[in-house]
């Protein structure tokens, strides 16, 4: 069975997702306010459709095609790139645009300096972001482009971001991050930047009489973010870009220094790669549970049982896009709750069966409905929550242990007892009572 | 002698046995088809259903029992009661109940009639009715004669005081217990009189199945040694005494010990404590007697008394301190509050919320037992008459039966056969007499001096015989009422001739007045039957303005909503009233139920009920309560509603919480209850408020909104849920059901996520931490 | 630079606090020990024992003693808040000091009342510590209202008061001396007389009485009565409650009175009457009896449907 489901989940993979790269779709919408022009952007959305997406470009304001029609999502994933847009057609609100998110569609949405309706969106992801018309500034290093216009370096060892890219241009608003465990930056500003009003770009007091003035500190500091991915409880991505132009053919052809080229393409890359749910996606295929040494499922056990977990867990492949076995997770735990884990133990993986995860432990003292909970959340990768409720019961009537040595004088004094009861009633019988009326007839007299 | 009227005298003594024999076996039958009849109303009103709350358990463990075997249902544990606590049904019920109905079932199906386990449910509380008044005929017997017998059945057989708790449908273990408990006392009644161990053994064995059906088992365990003991204080200890009531104890506890529920108790709990001390002095008594038969020195005897007396205050002391030291439980707590009556509201809150622990006022009295109720002291007096060792039983029985009925309205149940049985002894010696045509000699006739019998008579002629006005005027006064008395106070009046009742129209007048009486009896036990007693409280009955019956059915509609719209496993929160009915009829886990063995899982749910959202939610997802269901009657004016019981929910909880949850924050500065514009805060803010009266002023239209129960005005804008989605109202709103959000997909509070869904704007939030210049 | 002063501003009120509070402490301890254990309070020393930075707790007891107020349950109550305050005069200093009983009445600490806009008096708050060691897990400052469901009685009182004091109050309840007294000497009595009480014991009409007399008192609804503390009669001198689950203490006279009536009635029937051996009186007996059983019986019905209005049936009234 199990095998079977195994060899089952990659050829339904390779059915549907043959040409699509992302493991939710290839559908794309690019709702693309007009002032940016599309030629613009040709090399971003190339890639893109050499990767294998259908993108569908709409401007902001117009009504079709719909992104959610009869409450079905026409798309796998939204680009919202328009930064400046005051006014969007009706089906494109904040409200709308969370909706999109619970019908596990994807969302990559660029901001700007600039009040827009997504700004106040901003906020409900807990992302804050500076007042408006504040970009970021930075006067290192020096160079010729303007302060607004900075030379980011990507983050090193990022499980999102490939390793040792080049620096990216980009130019835009940072966010300051809220205490949400679901936000992830992906591009931090440089530790020298800040964020001012540009024009009057004079000196550090004016700055912080300004930060004591507005009650909000300094805008300034690497724990600012520019790129920020957020992952919903329902494993839907959402990305937050600073600044739309970092996607441009511009910035991208635009070179750091001499002979080196910008890493926008590659970074741009791989943000939609794990936006659109191509990288660290992993999912939970099954679980079981079974009494040691039996295969069934169990469907209770009995307190004290010695019981085994499996969970089967395999990883988006982009390459060949379909899912593949899974083993390197070495961090997941398995709890066995009952209102609180009464067991919190480690699922390891199997050695040489890959993807597979067990473990093996012994059902607490105590009967109840309890779960087996898989709880794996790490930042950048996708949620893997699994329940399994399983009634914990006590011993059947037959189940405890029959003939107790402490019981023995009791089986004595029982058997002893009626023994001598019948004994007796044999010798009252045999007995005759002659004598006993004579004793009678004694008394009588 | 003289008649008052002819009998017919050329019949044959043994037509007479006979056609008496066959008129009782006649009138039996009658009478049980009359208690079975009438305890009909109930499905000929509404339908074969079953009613209340228990009796929905007792019904799914029958299922249970009857499909998958005596055993499963030994070792079924329940995991969707009490979740995620579940329940170990089998080791905390009273299976006798189940038991006798699976083995209905069986024989039943076994002869090849495939009646529905429900219908067999439904229809056998009626059945052991029959059962009843047929054994507490028997108990009549013994205590006067078949006649007296006879009416006793009938009583029993319509009193409302047992069809209360014995309609069809009823099917709780009262149903089956009450005839246990008479044929219980009707055996240890004969053993008693017979001396015979085989009696003993009888009464042993229907205790034992008493044990097995009722917790009320522990009224028969404490009555027979009472008894026990009243006879030896009252110096009447026999062998026959001795044999019935040993037979009855050894063997009577060693079965009852077999139900797992029972276990130990019986040697470890002080409720078993007075049958153990009675045996054990019964075995010295009986000793002691021995010995007084065998050594006739006077001073041995008193020191044989002195010895019995130290031997009893030894056993005594020891009980006490085996209780001290804990080996002894003490009086369980609904046991100690029938003494201590306000130990339970202080102590066990839940006990005492539920609404048949409360003592009871005169007119239920009058209610259940009509005319019985003052038959009963005079059948009480004249068992003190001829005081036989049964009367004295039936004496004690009066006594206890009527105090815990006074304190319990429940244990009416218990007062109601005794009050049967000493009412019919009342009622049967008053036809006895009336009926009876012997005519005494009067003083009248007593002119001719040839009878002087009579004490009327003699004393006629020892005045003077010659003008009998003069005897007449001398006689008079002497046989007055006051020897009338005392005659009638020495146990066995004076010669039977000068007892009687002169004339026809004196004996028509008594006994027209009799069956006007018993015919009263029979419509009021009818009106009451059909009006009071028969409404399965699930389906609810009002009367359209043209007098025809409209029924409210929102439970079941609610309920099957849930079982047909919900998944498999979506956990209910409900206050524990209707945890079984959830159970029964909409089949899913619930919080808790009807059988209150958790005190604190129940203060749980009071507490999240009785605190505002943001405290609850975090309660409901730890329970993974999905769905909230609440009783509301304010709209058609259904009184036994939530918020009605709401302070019981804040009591219990305060138990366990007294530091967050505190009863008088629900009340307003003046003390008073209210649900209005009055209504403090914290009321306002509580679940239980806000489930209930969510959207309720909507219902109104621009008008006031009117609470029906409670006669308050609700206040125009109702109150909002952030946690917490309506998901269904039944069509009087009488049950409304609310289902649990989940967590908000972008990790928001729910209040927020709300707040936002409705285009609120939130203000602007500021950065976590002042990041200042370092100048 | 020009944080040093901000800083300075901000901890200034810090610094007074701590100061106020400790010398709060003190004055409270004089005061508590001066006044056997309870400090009489007016609106500024209620201001100091619920200082924001408290380190103590305390149990704060609003009432109005004064005879204009007519606050009959205050008087009740006093002496046993009172009672448990000299109770915890007898623990030892160190934790005596963390817990105090203070009373403000309403004539002293008008203010008070105000401020907590308390309509009703006797009220029991519990402050909690605010501040170290024993300050809540819950952090809770709002004070905990003393729960009366349990009566005004000492016993309760302290009991629930120890849940919130660092160690449990020490209050005993009196011995009552008269009790036992008044038990002992009818004990005694019994003792001495018991030669005369014993034919009452032996006789069985003694017994048949007292057995009558509780069966006709507790089915004429005593026990409810007892239970539910009704009065006698209720307001406006209507002596039957309304309501079918209701009832007053009379109600339980008249209709014992009744039922007893009604069964002494049976019994002549049945046990005097027919030893009547002149018929002419006997029928008189006879007539008299039923009469009675038939009046009272139709007296009974019309009590019953006073109580019970839905009932159909009526005899004579």
């Amino acid at each position: 069975m199990r095998f079977l489901r195994t060899l089952l989940f990659p050829l339904l993979a390779l059915t549907s997702f043959a040409l699509a790269r992302s493991s939710t779709g290839d559908s794309v919408l690019v709702l693309l306010d007009p002032s940016l022009k599309k030629e613009n952007y040709s090399i971003f959305f190339g890639d893109l459709e050499k990767k294998g997406y259908k993108l569908t470009f709409r401007s902001p304001k117009d009504t079709t095609p719909e992104i959610i029609k009869d409450d079905v999502a026409q798309f796998a994933h939204v680009v919202v790139f328009a930064p400046e847009t005051k006014t969007f057609a009706a089906d494109v609100t904040p409200q709308s645009l969370v909706s999109l998110l619970s019908k596990n569609m994807n969302l990559l949405l660029a901001l700007s300096p600039k009040q827009t309706p997504l700004t106040s969106l901003a906020s409900e992801f807990s992302l804050i972001l500076p007042p408006p018309g504040t970009p970021l500034i930075s006067h290192f290093p020096k160079r010729d482009t303007p302060a607004t216009l900075i030379p980011v370096q990507p983050p090193r060892a990022h499980h999102v971001i490939s390793d040792n890219l080049a620096p990216v241009w980009f130019s835009g608003v940072p966010q300051s991050l809220g205490h949400n465990p679901m936000l992830i930056p992906l591009l931090n500003a440089p530790p020298q930047a800040f964020a001012s009003d540009a024009d009057s770009d004079s000196g550090a007091d004016a700055l912080v009489e300004a930060a004591e003035k507005s009650g909000e500190g300094l805008w300034a500091g690497s724990s600012l973010s520019l790129v920020t991915g957020f992952q919903t409880l329902s494993n839907a991505r959402a990305t937050w870009v600073g600044g739309v132009e970092m996607f441009s053919d511009e910035y991208i052809n635009k070179e750091i220094s001499k002979g080196v080229k910008s890493g926008n393409r590659d970074f741009a890359r791989d943000v939609t790669a794990w936006t659109f749910q191509e990288s660290n996606v992993l999912r939970i295929d099954s679980v079981e549970h079974n009494l040691v040494n039996e295969t069934l499922p169990g469907e209770t056990y009995t307190i004290n049982d010695q019981v085994t977990f499996t969970a089967f867990i395999s990883k988006y492949d982009p390459e060949i896009g379909w899912w593949r076995a899974y083993s390197d997770i070495d961090d997941m735990q398995l709890e066995f709750t009952m209102l609180d884990p009464h067991i919190r133990t480690s699922l390891p993986p199997v050695e040489g069966e890959p993807g597979m995860y067990a473990v093996t432990f012994r059902v607490p003292d105590r009967h109840g409905v309890f779960k087996f909970n898989v709880d794996y959340k790490r930042k950048g990768w996708t949620y893997l929550t699994s329940t399994s409720m399983v009634p914990v019961v006590p011993p059947q009537h037959d189940g405890y242990p029959r003939f107790l040595s402490a019981a023995w004088p009791y089986y004595a004094g029982a058997f002893s007892t009626s023994a001598a009861f019948i004994l007796f009633v044999a010798l009252w019988l045999a007995g005759d009572d002659r004598e006993l009326k004579k004793n009678k007839g004694a008394k009588a007299e | 002698m003289p008649l008052a009227y002819s009998l017919p005298s050329n019949l044959s003594p043994a037509t007479v046995t006979n056609t008496s024999s066959l008129l009782r076996i006649i009138s039996l039958a009658l009478i049980s088809g009359a208690a079975i009849a009438s305890r009909l109303f109930a499905v000929i009103n509404f339908e074969s259903i079953i009613h209340e709350f228990d009796p929905w358990f007792n019904y799914r463990a029958t299922r249970v029992l009857a499909e998958k075997g005596f055993y499963a249902f030994w070792n079924w544990f329940d995991h969707t009661a009490w979740y995620p606590l579940g329940r170990v049904v089998g080791g905390t019920i009273y299976p006798g109940l189940m038991a006798t109905s699976g083995v209905i079932y069986n024989v039943l199906h076994a002869l090849n009639l495939p009646v529905d386990i429900r219908n067999i449910c439904v229809l056998l509380a009626p059945g052991f009715s029959a059962l009843t008044a047929w054994s507490t005929y028997m108990f009549t017997k013994e205590m006067k004669d078949e006649s007296a017998g006879l009416l006793a059945a009938a009583f029993i057989g319509i009193a409302p005081g047992y069809i209360s708790r014995s309609v069809a449908g009823s099917y709780d273990n009262e149903a089956i217990a009450i005839f246990l408990l008479m044929f219980t006392f009707y055996s240890w009644i004969k053993a008693l009189k017979t001396g015979s161990a085989f009696f003993g053994t009888l009464t042993a064995l229907f205790y034992f199945y008493m044990v097995a059906a009722w917790g009320g088992y522990a009224f028969i365990t404490n009555m027979i040694p009472l008894h026990a003991l009243t006879l030896i204080l009252m110096g009447r200890f026999s062998s026959r005494l001795y044999v019935a009531y040993s037979s009855w104890y050894a063997i009577g506890t060693l079965a009852s010990m077999q139900v797992p529920f029972v276990g130990f108790q019986p040697v470890r709990t002080s409720e078993h404590m007075a049958a153990l001390g009675v045996f054990g002095l019964l075995q010295i008594v009986a000793f002691a007697e021995l010995v007084r038969a065998h050594v006739s020195s006077k001073q041995f005897q008193s020191i044989l008394f002195g010895s019995v007396i130290g031997i009893g205050l030894l056993g005594a002391l020891a009980f006490g301190g085996l209780t001290y030291k804990g080996w002894i439980a003490p009086w369980t707590g609904r046991f100690y509050s029938l003494w201590d009556t306000g130990y339970a509201k202080k102590y066990i809150p839940i006990i005492a919320s539920v609404s048949e622990h409360q003592p009871t006022a005169w007119p239920s009295f009058f209610m259940d037992l009509q005319f019985l109720i003052f038959l009963f002291p005079a059948g009480v007096v004249l068992c003190f008459r001829e005081l036989r060792d049964e009367h004295v039983f039936v004496i004690i029985y009066a006594v206890v039966a009527s105090y815990f009925a006074g304190v319990m309205v429940r244990l009416m149940l218990t007062l109601t056969p005794v009050v049967c049985v000493a009412a019919a002894v009342a009622f049967s010696s008053l036809l006895d007499t009336y009926i009876d045509p012997v005519e005494p000699e009067a003083s009248d006739a007593a002119a001719s001096p040839a009878e002087g019998t009579s004490a009327a008579g003699a004393a006629a002629a020892a005045s003077d015989a010659g003008s009998s006005k003069k005897a007449k005027k001398a006689a008079a006064p002497d046989p007055g009422v006051a020897s009338g008395i005392l005659a009638a106070v020495a146990p066995s009046g004076s010669g039977p001739k000068s007892r009687g009742i002169f004339g026809l129209d004196t004996r028509g007048l008594v006994v027209f007045n009799a069956l006007g009486m018993l015919l009263f009896f029979v419509l009021h036990c009818t009106y009451v039957t059909s009006s009071a007693y028969s409404s399965p409280s699930v389906v609810l009955a009002s009367t359209n303005p043209d007098g025809s019956q409209h029924i409210i059915d929102d439970f079941r509609e609610a309920y099957y909503w849930l079982r047909q719209n919900t998944p498999e496993d979506a956990v209910v929160m409900s206050w524990w009233d209707y945890g079984y009915q959830i159970a029964g009829m909409a089949d899913r886990p619930t919080l808790v139920d009807n059988n209150t063995w958790n005190n604190t899982h129940i203060a749980t749910v009071g507490k999240a009920m009785s605190s505002s959202e943001e405290v609850a939610y975090p309660i409901l997802r730890k329970h993974d309560v999905d769905y909230v269901l609440v009783i509301f009657g304010g709209l058609i004016g259904y009184s036994g509603d939530d918020i009605n019981k709401f302070l019981w929910m804040v009591r219990i909880a305060q138990g366990v919480w007294p530091e967050e949850i505190q009863e008088p924050n629900y009340f307003t500065p003046k003390g008073e209850y209210r649900i209005d514009d009055a209504a403090p805060a914290t009321m306002k803010n509580s679940l239980m408020y806000k489930m209930s009266y969510y959207r309720f002023a909507e219902l109104f239209g621009g008008n006031q909104a009117v609470d029906r129960v409670r006669g308050q005005q609700v206040p125009k804008t109702g109150p909002t849920l952030d946690y917490l989605d309506e998901a269904f109202t039944s069509e009087n709103w009488i049950v409304r059901i609310y289902q649990v959000k989940k967590e908000d997909p972008l990790g928001r509070d729910l209040k927020a996520a709300n707040a936002f869904a409705n285009g609120k704007k939130r203000k602007k939030s500021k950065p976590l931490s002042r990041r200042r210049a370092v100048a | 630079m020009l944080l040093l002063p901000l800083l300075a501003l901000l901890s200034l009120p810090f610094c007074l606090a701590a100061i106020s509070a400790e010398s709060a402490h003190e004055k409270l301890v004089k005061l508590a020990a001066s006044n056997n254990g309870l400090i009489k309070l007016d609106d500024s020393l209620y201001g100091l024992l619920t200082h924001p930075k408290r380190t103590w707790s305390a149990s704060v007891h609003l009432t109005a003693m004064d005879p204009r107020r007519r606050c009959t349950p205050c008087k009740e109550f006093d002496p046993s808040f009172s009672a448990v305050a000299k109770a915890w005069t007898h623990v030892p200093q160190a934790q005596r000091d963390t817990h105090f009983f203070a009373t403000a009445d309403f004539d002293n600490a008008m203010g008070t009342f105000q401020k907590l806009g308390l309509q009703s008096a006797p009220v029991v708050h519990i402050h909690l510590a605010a501040e170290g060691d024993r300050r809540p897990a819950s952090g809770r400052s709002a004070p905990i209202v003393y729960d009366f469901s349990n009566g005004f009685d000492a016993g309760p009182l302290a009991e629930q008061l120890s849940a919130y004091t660092p160690v449990a109050i020490p209050y005993k309840a009196p011995i009552d001396f008269a009790k036992y007294g008044t038990a002992a000497g009818v004990a005694l009595i019994i003792l001495s007389g018991i030669r005369f009480f014993l034919p009452i014991l032996r006789s069985r009409w003694a017994w048949a009485a007292g057995t009558v007399l509780t069966s006709l008192v507790m089915t004429a609804g005593f026990m409810f009565v007892r239970i539910r503390g009704m009065p006698a009669s209720g307001a406006n001198g209507q002596w039957i409650a309304p309501g079918y689950q209701n009832q007053y203490g009379q109600e339980v006279q008249v209709v014992s009175f009744v039922y007893g009536l009604l069964s002494a009635a049976f019994l002549m029937l049945t046990l005097v009457t027919p030893y009547q051996t002149h018929s002419s009186r006997q029928r008189l007996q006879v007539y008299l009896w039923s009469g009675v059983i038939f009046v009272m019986f139709s007296v009974l019905i019309s009590l019953f449907r006073v109580k019970n209005r839905g009932y159909p049936f009526k005899l004579l009234l």
